[in-house]
């Protein structure tokens, strides 16, 4: 019976993964099947119908690794685990009414085929989507060391005075980060003035602007200052519009200026001398 | 019974290192013996170094910024120094700022900080 | 099914004994220095909060996991008198014994989680979460 089944599904792959490929666009909020290149849909449903059909014959569970190495690339590709699932279900539905218009189903082994069909595409369904979100997760965790690795280190550029450069967004835990950074920053490095600067950072909202003053406000515990520079006009227009308090902090406009301040809180200041 | 806090005497400055972690007694006897200390030498400056301390808790802040405030009174300057990074962040969190203090890296630092605005 | 400990809160020392139990456990657990630092002051405000509002109670520390995070919680209990208006304590400043005030909402700051329940006459509870990054 099984044999029938794979003889007629192998024989008519082509219509099957055809029919199939039109029901996922149909299919609404996937942009992957208009998007994408014809060429790449065509790769992609094929590989997926292979893997669909690979557990057929074997009564085994499916093949872990071709699984596992499929839904690393719809993930990738940003297929959602609702839109893997209906794939999955398409191609069933494909498979069952192709087979049923060839008569290889029919009245009398209706019962079998059924019997058939859920125990093929039940525990596939299964490891797809453990494969999914196992994969799901790792993306996730890699972009967050990635997001991490962001964070700023801090740099020293003269005897006492630091420069950490901040760029990207800001939130809660880059911010705690951050903050870690910066204070370890002071102390290993002996830092008496820090120079925040904040160019890289596209929005200035109350949150960032909180922990910015956090930061600060810690710097000087350790007993360092904090000077707050590279502050763009957009952002300064966004400070005062949000009616954020920067008045115990020292700010400057750009990095240049923000030195030869911190040069002069150090008592030190940057001579031109003449070449010979 | 508790060991006490020791404070030493160099010049017109009297110096406090903490060694160990303040419970709450020894916190406020230490409050009592440095104002004591304080008026016995007419000192004109403190520094308190915290280099070993790894927390500091709402009731040890509250013991620490009454000193500072105290000291003031008494036409004192206070530096605190060597506050840990880790301090610093949970004070920060806690909501105390300890605004009305100098503060500096290390021991020596707050020497050179203290003696400046004393010149001054 | 965790591994729990305990510190009865009774005297001023117990504060301490629950702050060191804190601490060993954090730097157990795997969190870093300024996160042991975190619970550590947050255990110290809870348990001095017990001592002095409800005369005893009790601190509790156990490790936790929950959807594959590993974190630390810590329970606070106490058949005090209770707190009667939850919100007013959450303020920053707010004191009813001339303290700073910045026990409650500093705890929260320090956490990942912080959950209160009060009832007066009866005491309270506190359980709070921090979680491994
Ligand atoms: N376990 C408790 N039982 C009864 N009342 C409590 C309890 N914990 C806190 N409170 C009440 O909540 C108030 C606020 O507590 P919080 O810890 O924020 O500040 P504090 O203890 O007054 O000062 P600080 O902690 O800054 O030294 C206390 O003053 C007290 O009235
Ligand atoms: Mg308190």
């Amino acid at each position: 019976m099984n044999k029938i089944m794979v003889e007629g599904i192998n024989k008519n792959m082509d219509e099957i993964i055809e029919r199939w490929i039109t029901r996922m666009k149909e299919e609404k909020g996937e942009r992957f099947f208009h998007f994408m290149p014809d060429h790449l849909v065509e790769k992609t449903s094929r590989e997926f119908a292979v893997l669909m059909t690979s557990n057929i014959n074997e009564s085994s569970a499916a093949n872990t690794e071709r699984i596992s190495d499929f839904t690393e690339k719809v993930v990738r590709f940003g297929w959602a685990i609702k839109f893997v699932n209906k794939a999955i279900d398409n191609f069933s539905d494909v498979v069952y009414e192709f087979l049923e218009e060839k008569e290889i189903i029919n009245e009398s082994n209706l019962r079998t085929f059924n019997l058939i069909f859920r125990n093929w595409i039940n525990p596939l369904r299964e490891s797809i989507i453990d494969a999914y979100s196992t994969e799901w997760e790792r993306t996730v965790s890699l972009q967050k060391i990635a997001l991490q690795e962001l964070s700023a280190s801090l740099i020293p550029v003269f005897e006492k005075i630091s420069v950490m450069p901040l760029v990207g967004t800001i939130d809660t835990e880059r911010a705690k980060l951050i903050m870690e950074n910066l204070l370890e920053g002071v102390v290993s490095q002996r830092a008496e003035v820090v120079l925040l600067d904040i160019t890289g950072v596209p929005v200035v909202d109350t949150m960032v602007a909180h922990h910015i003053i956090q930061a600060a406000e810690a710097v000087r515990l350790v007993g360092a200052k904090c000077m707050l520079v590279g502050i763009r006009p957009e952002i300064a227009q966004t400070i005062v519009a949000l009616g954020i308090d920067l008045h115990e902090f020292t700010t400057k406009s750009t990095l240049q200026r923000g030195m030869q301040a911190a040069l002069g809180m150090t008592n030190r200041a940057i001579v031109e001398v003449e070449a010979n | 019974m508790n060991a006490r806090i020791p404070i030493l005497k160099l010049n017109e400055v009297l110096i406090v290192s903490i060694q160990w972690e303040l419970d709450d007694q020894t916190a406020i006897q230490f409050q009592e013996d440095l104002l004591n200390k304080m008026h016995e030498t007419a000192a004109l400056g403190v520094v308190i170094d915290l280099t070993p301390i790894d927390f500091i808790d709402s009731f040890i802040a509250k013991v620490l910024g009454d000193v500072i405030n105290m000291t003031g009174l008494m036409g004192a300057k206070v530096v605190i120094t060597g506050i840990q990074p880790a301090v610093a962040i949970t004070l920060i969190e806690l909501g105390i700022r300890l605004n009305n203090v100098m503060t500096a890296l290390d021991l020596e630092n707050g020497l050179d900080k203290l003696y400046k605005e004393l010149e001054a | 099914m965790n591994f729990r400990s305990s510190v009865e809160i009774i005297t001023e020392w117990d504060i301490v004994a629950a702050r060191q139990l804190g601490r060993n456990e954090a730097k157990k657990a795997g969190f870093g220095t300024v996160d042991q630092a975190r619970i550590t002051t947050a255990i110290s405000e809870l348990a001095r909060n017990i001592y002095l509002y409800a005369g005893k109670g009790k601190i509790e520390i156990e490790r936790v996991s929950e959807g594959g995070a590993f974190g630390i919680k810590i329970i606070a209990s106490d058949e005090g008198p209770g707190i009667p208006d939850l919100r007013k304590v959450m303020e920053d400043g707010f004191s009813t014994s001339g303290g700073l005030g910045a026990g409650m909402p500093g705890v929260k700051r320090l956490m990942d989680e912080f959950k209160v329940s009060s009832e007066p006459g009866v005491g309270t509870i506190i359980t709070t979460k921090k979680w491994l990054h």
